[in-house]
């Protein structure tokens, strides 16, 4: 091993390998990671965090998709080691203390879910749709759900949740 | 699954360390990574070490340049560079032109600077190895034959960078930075002919930032693609009119993006019609490209107003 990095939060060489420190869900997080390591691969194989689903591995999908410093990052075509030193948010991180978020009290409450596998990546856009822009227009809406890809094609649904979502947003400021 | 080959990862702090690594043989300069990215999972590309510019603070912000134009960093992610209110108050459709970038995710992570620098691209080579492998390859990767033009001697992978165009049009600079100092390259004669060789900008050179001039006159900017979203272009067509005529910039119909003029819009179209050439470098019917080619154009045209 070599010695530990001084400074909190960099990426340090070790061989093939480097010292990644992060914040996963606001847990201070440290491990050995290659260069070539997904952010995907690290949060599902290395941190177990399974939420985040494995989907196109290309980044066409949006099955991927996690927050980084607040921003919707496709996990897939991420490199772990390229987020050295920030804030990590998985589907995992969303509901606090056991009470879903409204994003995915919409989607229960709308059942805008067939066989399930988009919604965390649906989940994870949405969040960011409504922090950065609370107010979004239909259309806003929709360009931004572009991101995200239903294979069961449950869109009418999902649309539904997500209105209904951004309704219990506005209603809580 | 589709996991990457091993390579080693770099995050330097300053343009002269990044210059230095991106020159070391087998390095590849890495930005938002959304293209990138998916041709490492495709071995189109096998580096032994990527470079990240996220820590490079030279590439990042829009400042007054000379002339009353804007000097944009090259690391600007695109949907800062859409939202931003210089550019969208003088150069709107560089602001239309970024927000078409294949989804809002995508532009929150892709760059400025990497979309100036993308892989040219064509239905026979942007596959999987084992796809590409059961066709022997093609010019651009592992073969010898062109699939699109199997008597040719050149790759016509098409040019698929949809801020280009419109940077084309209004006369912006590429600016990298090299281990043998800076260079100015035209974003007009920044691309060159073949698809395997589409970049005039040397191995390793890293672009810090683009000079953009100030706008003369209003641009139109078209994207033609399949979806409404993720999808790259089929055609790209920016348009402007000034004193002279009708001035456009044609793309994703070959290696790089061409330049037409006429002092009509029938005279621009019969221009355009002469020399842009679409192949079978995507899967749509080369006929109906070509067509879409004068109605786009025509559309674009009756944007201006």
């Amino acid at each position: 091993m070599t010695t530990p990095t001084t400074t909190p939060m960099a990426t340090t060489r070790v061989a093939q390998d480097l010292v990644l420190e992060l914040l996963v869900n606001g847990e201070p997080t440290r491990r050995l990671v290659p260069g070539h390591r997904s952010l995907l691969e690290f949060l599902r194989d290395e941190l177990r965090l399974t939420g985040t689903k494995h989907g196109c591995d290309v980044g066409d999908c949006g099955a991927c998709t996690v927050l980084v410093d607040g921003e919707p990052r496709l996990s897939c075509i991420t490199l772990a080691a390229d987020c050295a030193g920030t804030a990590v948010e998985t589907i995992e991180g969303v509901a606090v203390g056991g009470v879903l978020d409204p994003v995915q009290a919409a989607f229960d409450a709308h059942v805008a879910a067939q066989c399930g596998y988009c919604t965390p990546g649906f989940v994870m856009t949405l969040r960011h749709l409504f922090a950065d822009n609370p107010d979004a227009t239909e259309s806003e809406l929709r360009t931004a759900l572009g991101s995200n890809i239903c294979r069961c094609t449950g869109y009418v649904k999902i649309l539904t949740a997500a209105r209904d979502a951004q309704r219990r947003i506005q209603a809580a400021r | 699954m589709l996991p990457f080959p091993r390579f080693s990862f770099e995050a330097p702090d300053t343009v002269a360390e990044a210059v230095r690594l991106s020159a070391l043989p087998r390095a590849m300069l890495l930005s938002g990574g959304t293209d990138l990215l998916p041709s490492v999972k495709h071995r189109l590309f096998q580096p032994d070490v990527l470079v990240s510019t996220r820590r490079l603070r030279e590439l990042r912000g829009v400042r007054e340049g000379a002339d009353g134009g804007l000097t944009v960093g090259a690391g600007m992610r695109l949907s800062e560079l859409s939202r931003d209110a210089q550019v969208r108050l003088r150069f709107p459709a560089l602001a239309a032109a970024t927000a078409s970038v294949a989804t809002p995710t995508i532009q929150r992570m892709g760059t400025l600077g990497g979309n100036l620098m993308l892989d040219t691209r064509c239905m026979y080579y942007n596959q999987p190895a084992g796809w590409r492998a059961a066709l022997g390859g093609c010019l651009k990767c592992e073969g010898t034959v062109c699939h699109v033009a199997p008597k040719g001697a050149g790759c016509y992978a098409a040019h698929s960078a949809d801020t280009v165009p419109v940077l084309h049009l209004l006369g912006a600079v590429a600016c990298f930075a090299t281990t043998s100092g800076d260079l100015r390259i035209p974003v007009a004669e920044l691309y060159g002919d073949d698809g395997r060789t589409w970049l005039n900008s040397p191995p390793g050179a890293l672009l810090v930032s683009v000079d953009i001039p100030d706008a003369k006159a209003p641009i139109a900017y078209r994207k033609l693609r399949q979806r409404g979203a993720i999808d790259y272009g089929l055609v790209l067509t920016a348009v402007t009119r000034e004193a002279e005529g009708f001035r456009a910039v044609i793309s994703a119909v070959g290696p790089r993006p061409i330049e037409v003029s006429g002092a009509t819009a029938e005279a621009l179209v019969d221009a355009a019609l002469a020399v842009v050439q679409p192949l079978a470098t995507h899967q749509q019917a080369v006929p109906w490209r070509r067509k879409m080619v004068k109605v786009e154009l025509r559309r674009a045209i009756g944007e201006l107003g």
